[in-house]
């Protein structure tokens, strides 16, 4: 193929993707050292590190920030805790399994928000949730679940398990059955077989899944925002009332760029732990 | 004793397993269930069932006008997604050059970078521009998000295709546009309907880069149910709406995967 022609065949999705999608995280990256007078609308391109000063101290962004973080470590966890078993399952062949691995796929295609709204009927203090606890008798009055992090926390599960559910299935898939049965038959306790053989084989399976997960929690907007009411600031609804409601530009660039500075700071502590993990087993990547 | 343990650690690993799916299912098992709900505000359990929000919905005028403006919209951009995709998925697939690698990571940023942070910056470029909340800038952003999603599956499409299949038509005499229409193309043909699929599934669904962007003439569905959820009160006919939303994707997508067995190209 001449080279005229390849130019020709990528020009259309360069362009588009370098100028509608790249070149507003240059902007970004330059807004954040900029400044808007309070009251203006006016912004001042002189360098500042104005905004992420106050990002830095102002403890309710720091809150934020924080909370933003343990909740995605939170949801990670869960997904782990969940998603092992069900990937376990899907990649042994048992029964049923392929109607698993298709049916995991429902909250990837169903839109986040459709199911967001059915988890505000599931959660609402006249939900089914809290309807079902009440005519089991264990509860008396309601649990809130909307406007706290617990409710945020659900919501975040749900939306993101699939993506801690499919690539460990992918790994867990390609281990040879051989390796446990042998192990067995040499006279290994189930449990040293899980810790000695399965565990550490999965590790780049479940590593993967979790960078997935944390990184769609980290930056998750419709979940926290719906199901937090407001109530419960987190990265994704701070940048966006600064964005569209104040309208102050560089410091919502600021607060986009800090986000992902965490979230290249996560990746990098990922990879760390996966080449410690496979040194430390010995696994060949 | 061992086949004691035995029995007591499968049980705990079914329910897991039965948990993780009741997470999975609850939400949109209780769309639909709620959507036929026939009082005013959702309740557990329903007091009565009825049809009166899907016939509300048939009737309702501004419903219809945000279904229509997501469906063009998606329409457009899995057009678009789909030509411009699959153009450049055939430069990376065939011909080797240099930086192709470069060009791959640029053109599926959009897959790993997250789309909250580039929807702040499109708000305020999209002002600048004086296009936010118009068809046009709607269609550029739904399109940029969509096309990724076709270079990969296409990509991957072209790869497994065998070169000597084209070869062997040139050879027998077609000229290579012949040879791409009725060799290349019926060969890709499943993951031109995916691509097509996905990326109207993504942009139909998309709430994130719509909502920053949205205007008051061009009202997506999402961007509508999104603000109807903050506000804190949701219409039924909304919920008899996203019931059938996600009814129609569960419908199309069993029958793509009978079809085309869309879950091993993914």
């Amino acid at each position: 193929m001449s080279r005229t022609s390849t130019i020709l065949l990528l020009a259309p999705a360069m362009l588009l993707i370098g100028v509608a999608f790249l070149l507003p995280f240059l902007l970004l990256v330059l807004a954040g050292f900029w400044s808007q007078p309070p009251g203006s609308w006016i912004v001042d391109p002189t360098f500042t590190l104005k905004n992420y000063a106050r990002i830095a101290t102002d403890a309710y962004y720091v809150t934020a920030f924080a909370r933003t973080i343990w909740l995605s470590l939170f949801t990670v966890a869960i997904c782990l805790l969940l998603g092992f078993p069900v990937a376990r399952w899907i990649a042994s062949r048992r029964p049923l399994h392929s109607f698993l691995a298709i049916t995991m796929l429902l909250p990837l295609v169903a839109g986040a928000l459709l199911q967001t709204l059915g988890l505000v009927n599931l959660l609402s203090l006249l939900g089914v949730v809290n309807g079902a606890l009440k005519s089991l008798g264990l509860i008396d009055s309601s649990i809130r679940f909307l406007g706290t992090e617990l409710g945020i926390l659900i919501g975040l599960v749900q939306a993101f398990l699939p993506l801690m559910v499919l690539p460990l299935a992918t790994v867990l898939a390609k281990l040879p059955k051989e390796l446990e049965q042998a192990a067995m038959s040499l006279g290994a306790p189930r449990l040293a077989v899980w810790r000695r053989v399965i565990l550490p084989l999965s590790v780049p399976g479940i590593l993967a899944g979790s960078v997935l997960v944390f990184c769609a929690a980290l930056t998750s907007f419709v979940t926290p925002q719906v199901l937090g009411q407001g109530k419960i600031p987190t990265f994704a609804t701070i940048a966006y009332q600064q964005a569209a409601l104040v309208l102050d530009w560089p410091f919502a660039s600021a607060l986009a760029v800090s986000l992902l500075v965490i979230l290249g700071v996560a990746l990098v502590i990922f990879a760390g732990i996966r080449r410690f993990a496979l040194r430390r087993h010995g696994v060949a990547t | 004793m061992r086949r004691a343990t035995n029995a007591v650690v499968m049980t705990v690993w079914a329910l897991v397993v039965a948990v993780a799916y009741v997470v999975i299912l609850a939400p949109i098992v209780v769309l639909i269930f709620s959507s036929f709900d026939g009082g005013e505000v959702f309740r557990f359990p329903p007091r009565s069932y009825s049809l009166r929000w899907y016939e509300a919905a048939i009737r309702s005028q501004e419903y219809r006008s945000s279904l229509g403006v997501s469906a063009l919209l998606a329409t457009v951009a899995a057009l678009v997604s789909v030509v411009v995709g699959t153009l450049a998925a055939y430069a990376l697939a065939r011909g080797r050059f240099r930086g192709s690698e470069v060009v791959a990571t640029i053109l599926l940023a959009p897959l790993a970078l997250p789309l909250i942070v580039w929807a702040i910056a499109l708000l305020q470029i999209y002002a600048w521009l004086g296009i936010s909340g118009s068809f046009p800038g709607l269609f550029i952003a739904h399109a940029t998000i969509t096309i990724p999603f076709s270079v990969r599956i296409m990509t991957a499409n072209f790869s497994q295709l065998d070169p000597n299949l084209v070869a062997a038509a040139v050879s027998l005499g077609a000229r290579p546009s012949v040879a791409f229409r009725r060799v290349t193309l019926p060969l890709v043909a499943s993951g031109l309907v995916l691509s097509a699929a996905i990326s109207f599934l993504v942009s139909f669904n998309d709430v994130i880069v719509s909502s920053f962007i949205a205007g008051a003439r061009w009202i997506t569905f999402p961007v509508r149910l999104y603000s109807e959820l903050r506000s804190e009160g949701v219409d039924p006919i909304t919920v008899a709406i996203g019931a059938a939303i996600v009814a129609v994707i569960l419908i199309l997508g069993l029958a793509g995967e009978r079809l085309f067995k869309w879950s091993r190209q993914l």
